[in-house]
């Protein structure tokens, strides 16, 4: 599962906000104009079924307990769907009356967004944001989202604890879940993956060569190995640099610093600590395999990942679905894969690294908010999570990496050896035309490595389109 | 007897085209109407938040170096291809159907196949053929250049757009090949056979003959093939490269892609859509004028 | 002596056109035949070599592909519309195009240059504006009482946007043929006593046949290869062969299973090349046709 590499694909990436015209319920109905007759109505039966969810979702009324459906959109990742259909049932079965209806689709944007657009809209939705179509980027901007904050008071059901009880102390508190910046939830985290660096570890056991732990020792790695015609680094797209950047910054600024880059502080990426990180990539592109850039695309990257199974290169950022996605690939013999955290930038200080995690959300068009939010509580229940950790997805749940197994543990073990754990992403803004984030600091990484464009150029390209998203957030 | 022929003659002129004119309005006119009108919006695409801007979303294009470059990538490779397939394919469809091939048949079968393929199809081929270590181009070169750093066709910013370039013309050069040799068959024999007692070689029959003869369809191909280049420039940019490395390949319709569906920017999108209807109207208007010759009947 | 010499230099010359094309057509039938080895490759044997042969014929690939995507149905979909698009397009282009290409009448030259301007219009921006304007008619469909809506996932809806979308190309081709055909055979039937309707269908209709096979020919690829339009308009189950291809490659991607995306390139190609190999046959006999017609 590569979570942004899934789409593309011609304009059928697209057409998920392609659809993005007939005019959708605005949970703000002032400047309805034409566009959405529909609004009206669907927000009457909202009204009706707001009631009734109450009614049934009182457990003690269990004679006159109300049918009603559920609608849940799940995004298929490497996961795979059976552990939705699993929890589905575990949730019906504990909540009398509700029939859950499943859209499980490894394209959900495509399947669910088409209906939205014609008024039908799914109850509870998990997608993750970062996906190319940028469904749930889409309607954060637009503001069409449900305000979750009161889930983190309700009782998980069928336990005693609230969920912010529950869930790994940290995680309400970023970009990811909070997506405005302003303290008010409104996406919920779900399955949890630390990102880091993957290496070849059979090589280096092979060669006798240590595991770097600090940057410089990652250099004299680099330099030994390219005596004998070995990268030291490779990577699948530009897209992976997402968490690899994310992680450096904090381990050069801290988080203050960290956050004050996603959220597009003036100046902040013209700043020493910001300047630290650029070069690093910089000198880290001299060290890139050459053929990586015309394979980091959405045709080749496997190709470069392959690069690390054939001892071609030695280290490669990604996330814990990488051994997963490779099993089937041909290796060099004794191959071994090792994961670590994303050296410290400064001398003596942290590692670290990003926690990717994914997220469900409730669009304010929903018809049964209630029984989504249920729902959604129910997510961080010691049943639904043992259901997920049996297909290896962790929520985000004290204790859950006790049920994993070795090679999971390994991958969560990341943060043992002290690494700091860096969640959530840049602030979302209102649209800002011709201004990508995304494409000006990751993007530029293959113009770096081909040399067509200097660090300079790039970090005066990334404070630029800092100041304009700045302007945009509100 | 007058009037009532002026009336037959109405009616069938009615009969005859309304559907076509009321298809095309409905499906058409108003959609692209419609894009205009968008075009002076800023609109994310889901809410009803519609804003006038009025051409804020133009004089925003034109300090977007982004999009100026993916407007020079789309200009590059509708020159290149355009030129390169048509004549390619105009030399190609006269020799078929001129010289007496053995085999016509065959290879006009097989050179029309890439057009019936996907573009998918023709992506994933051509990823195959690209690769740097173990394509089938880097292997063919090796021979004569030794085994020195391989050329990243798909990974040097300077040569990407060429080897799309390369794919495009793969992928078309049949379906215009063909095209041609239906009107070099309308062609009457005899034309031919007079020019060879005249003691005219092939070459000057294909200058005086053929390409006279068959100039209306040639203007009428190559205006169409702008347009259809720069509907599959896109094509291919999304399969192959989706505009990489580093917007290197970023033409202006996978920009607009990117912009509206991608960057909420709906208005901003359909202001690009607004441009390259302009640009595609403007550059076939313009070979129009440059290639028109009285239609030979015959 | 002097004829030897030129029949020799006319061989070498016709030596180099058979290499050129000989080459030409190489490099289009390797790509295609590597696909059709691709399909019965296991997954293992895509991370090395892509030129390798397969090892033995994988099938497993063509039953997944059947059975996780539904290409069954999606091809007899296919098929469909692209029959309906063709038929109407061809009942509505045919007589608008003979009409515009030979008589003058009030708004002929403005209806000419709205469909020389509908040429330059790009079907991949006009979709979301028709995709609004259904959703519209069905909302209101809906508000008096039609539940399910009618424009929105119907088959014979997709089919008239293509038609419509094909318009401005059909239309600028027939008439760009029927301009050149001299006037002579009209005149020669009216003094017979023959009507507009029949002059057109029998003296015109037959004289354009290569013409119209060509356009046949070329509409039926673009429809049956178009994929953004029928996305966008069938949003549930029913869906084209493309949208399918690209549904089974997005899901092969996100597997990295490389076996089944290529079985289903494939089960996409088969039919098509199948097809077009029957069509080939008719356009040479519309061909030859038109040259003996002269």
């Amino acid at each position: 599962m590569k979570r942004k590499l899934l789409t593309l694909l011609l304009a059928g990436s697209m057409t998920a906000t392609m659809f993005a015209g007939c005019g959708g319920n605005d949970p703000e109905p002032a400047t309805d104009n034409n566009a959405s007759n529909a609004s009206t109505d669907d927000d009457a039966s909202k009204a009706d079924d707001n009631n009734s969810v109450e009614d049934t979702s009182a457990p003690e009324e269990d004679a006159s307990v109300e049918e009603q459906t559920l609608k849940v959109a799940a995004f298929e990742g490497g996961y795979g769907a059976d552990m939705w259909s699993e929890v589905a049932e575990a949730f019906e079965a504990s909540h009398p009356g509700v029939t859950v209806e499943l859209t499980i689709d490894k394209k959900i944007e495509d399947v669910i967004s088409p209906s939205m657009k014609a008024g039908d809209y799914p109850d509870v939705v998990h997608l993750a944001t970062g996906r190319e179509a940028a469904l749930t980027e889409t309607l954060t901007k637009e503001k069409a989202l449900l305000e979750l904050t009161d889930v983190l008071d309700m009782t998980v059901p069928g336990e005693d604890v609230t969920v912010k009880d529950k869930v790994i102390p940290g995680f309400f508190d970023t970009l990811g879940t909070n997506p405005y910046g302003d303290g008010v939830t409104y996406y919920a985290p779900m399955f949890y993956s630390p990102c880091g660096l993957f290496y070849n570890a059979g090589l280096l056991k092979e060669k006798g060569w240590d595991v770097p732990t600090t940057w410089d020792e990652m250099w004299e790695l680099g330099d030994k190995a390219k005596e004998e015609g070995i990268a030291l680094f490779t990577y699948p797209t530009t897209g992976y640099f997402d968490a690899f950047t994310y992680a450096l910054l904090d381990s050069a600024g801290g988080s203050d610093f960290y956050n004050s880059c996603m959220t597009y502080e003036d100046g902040i990426w013209e700043s020493d600590n910001a300047k630290k990180v650029f070069d690093l990539i910089a000198k880290l592109a001299e060290y890139t395999e050459s053929s990586t850039v015309a394979n980091a695309n959405d045709q080749g990257f496997t190709k470069n990942q392959q690069l690390i199974l054939d001892n071609k290169a030695i280290f490669c950022p990604n996330g814990t679905w990488l051994p997963g996605e490779m099993a089937e690939a041909p290796r060099a013999d004794g191959f071994e894969w090792g994961f670590m955290a994303v050296p410290a930038v400064n001398e003596g200080g942290k590692g670290s690294s990003f926690t990717f995690f994914e997220q469900m959300w409730i669009p304010a068009a929903a018809e049964n908010q209630d029984m989504a939010k249920e729902f959604i509580a129910y997510m961080y229940s010691d049943e639904a999570a043992s259901i997920f950790a049996k297909s290896g997805a962790v929520q985000p749940v004290a204790g859950m990496t006790d049920q994993l197994d070795d090679d999971n543990k390994l991958f969560y073990g990341i943060y043992d050896n002290g690494a700091t754990a860096v969640m959530g992403g840049f602030a979302s803004t209102a649209p800002v035309e011709g201004v990508s984030m995304a494409d000006t600091l990751f993007g530029t990484v293959n113009s770096i490595v081909s040399g067509e464009k200097t660090v300079d150029e790039w970090q005066k390209a990334v404070e630029e389109a800092s100041d304009q998203l700045r302007e945009a957030m509100e | 007897m007058n009037v009532k022929k002026g009336k037959a003659r109405s009616i069938f002129i009615g009969v005859c085209v309304a559907p076509a004119v009321i298809l095309f309005f409905i499906f058409m006119i108003i959609p692209t109407f419609n894009v205009f009108k968008m075009s002076l919006y800023k609109w994310g695409g889901y809410s009803n938040n519609k804003e006038f801007v009025g051409f804020e979303n133009f004089s925003k294009l034109m300090q977007d170096t982004n999009f100026l470059r993916s407007f020079q990538n789309s200009i590059l490779l509708v020159v290149c291809v355009t030129v390169v397939t048509m004549a390619l394919a105009l030399i190609f469809a006269a020799i078929i159907s001129r010289e007496k091939i053995k085999g016509e048949n065959f290879f006009r079968v097989i050179f029309y196949i890439p057009n019936i393929l996907s573009v998918v199809v023709i992506s994933a081929i051509f990823a195959a053929i690209y690769d740097p270590t173990t394509g089938m181009l880097n292997s063919i070169l090796g021979i004569f250049r030794g085994d020195k750093d391989p050329i990243l066709w798909l990974g040097d910013q300077k040569l990407v757009i060429f080897s799309l370039v390369i794919a495009m013309i793969w992928q078309a050069i049949g379906y215009y090949m063909v095209m041609y040799m239906a009107s070099m068959a309308s062609v009457p024999e005899s034309l031919y056979e007079s020019a060879d007692l005249e003691g005219a070689n092939h070459v000057q029959q294909f200058f005086s003959i053929t390409l006279p003869l068959i100039w209306t369809n040639i203007r009428t191909t190559l205006s169409f093939f702008i347009i259809s280049c720069i509907n599959l420039s896109f094509q291919f940019v999304k399969a192959l490269t989706n505009g990489g490395p580093d917007g290197a390949t970023e033409v202006f319709l996978s920009y607009m892609y990117k912009q509206a569906y991608t960057n909420s920017s709906y208005g901003y999108g359909m202001a690009i859509g607004v441009i390259v209807f302009l640009f595609s109207f403007g550059l076939s208007a313009l070979v129009n004028l440059a290639t028109k010759r009285e239609p030979l009947e015959f | 002596m002097k004829k030897k010499k030129e029949m020799s230099a006319k061989s070498l010359y016709r030596l180099f056109v058979y290499v050129v094309l000989l080459a030409l057509a190489i490099s289009i039938i390797v790509p295609v035949a590597w696909v059709f080895m691709a399909s019965v490759k296991e997954n293992s044997e895509f991370y090395g070599n892509p030129w390798t042969l397969p090892k033995g014929f994988y099938f497993q690939n063509f039953i997944d592909a059947f059975e996780t995507a539904n290409m069954g149905q999606y091809l007899w979909n296919s098929v469909l519309v692209t029959v309906m698009a063709l038929a109407m397009l061809l009942v509505v282009a045919l007589p608008a195009s003979y009409v515009l290409a030979r008589y003058r009448f009030i708004g002929s030259k403005i209806i000419n240059i709205l469909f020389m301007g509908g040429l330059f219009i790009n079907v991949n921006y006009i979709v979301v504006p028709i995709f609004l304007m259904f959703v519209d008619g069905d909302t209101f469909l809906r508000k008096i009482g039609f539940a399910d809506g009618f424009f929105l996932n119907n088959l014979f809806v997709l089919a008239l946007v293509y038609a419509a979308t094909a318009l401005p190309f059909t239309i600028y081709l027939l008439s760009g043929f029927f301009i050149t055909i001299p006037r002579d055979y009209e005149e020669a039937a009216h003094v017979d006593g023959s009507g507009y309707f029949r002059t057109m269908i029998q003296i015109m209709m037959p004289m354009a046949l290569p013409s119209i096979i060509t356009v046949i020919l070329f509409n039926f690829l673009s429809f049956w290869n178009e994929y953004i339009i029928a996305m966008t308009l069938l949003t549930g189950e029913a869906k084209t062969l493309p949208v399918g291809l690209m549904q089974l490659t997005q899901a092969q991607r996100a597997a990295a299973n490389y076996g089944q995306l290529y079985a289903g390139l494939v089960i996409v190609m088969l039919p098509t090349l199948i097809l077009y190999i029957m069509v080939q046959k008719k356009l040479t006999q519309g061909m030859s046709l038109g040259g003996l017609k002269g």
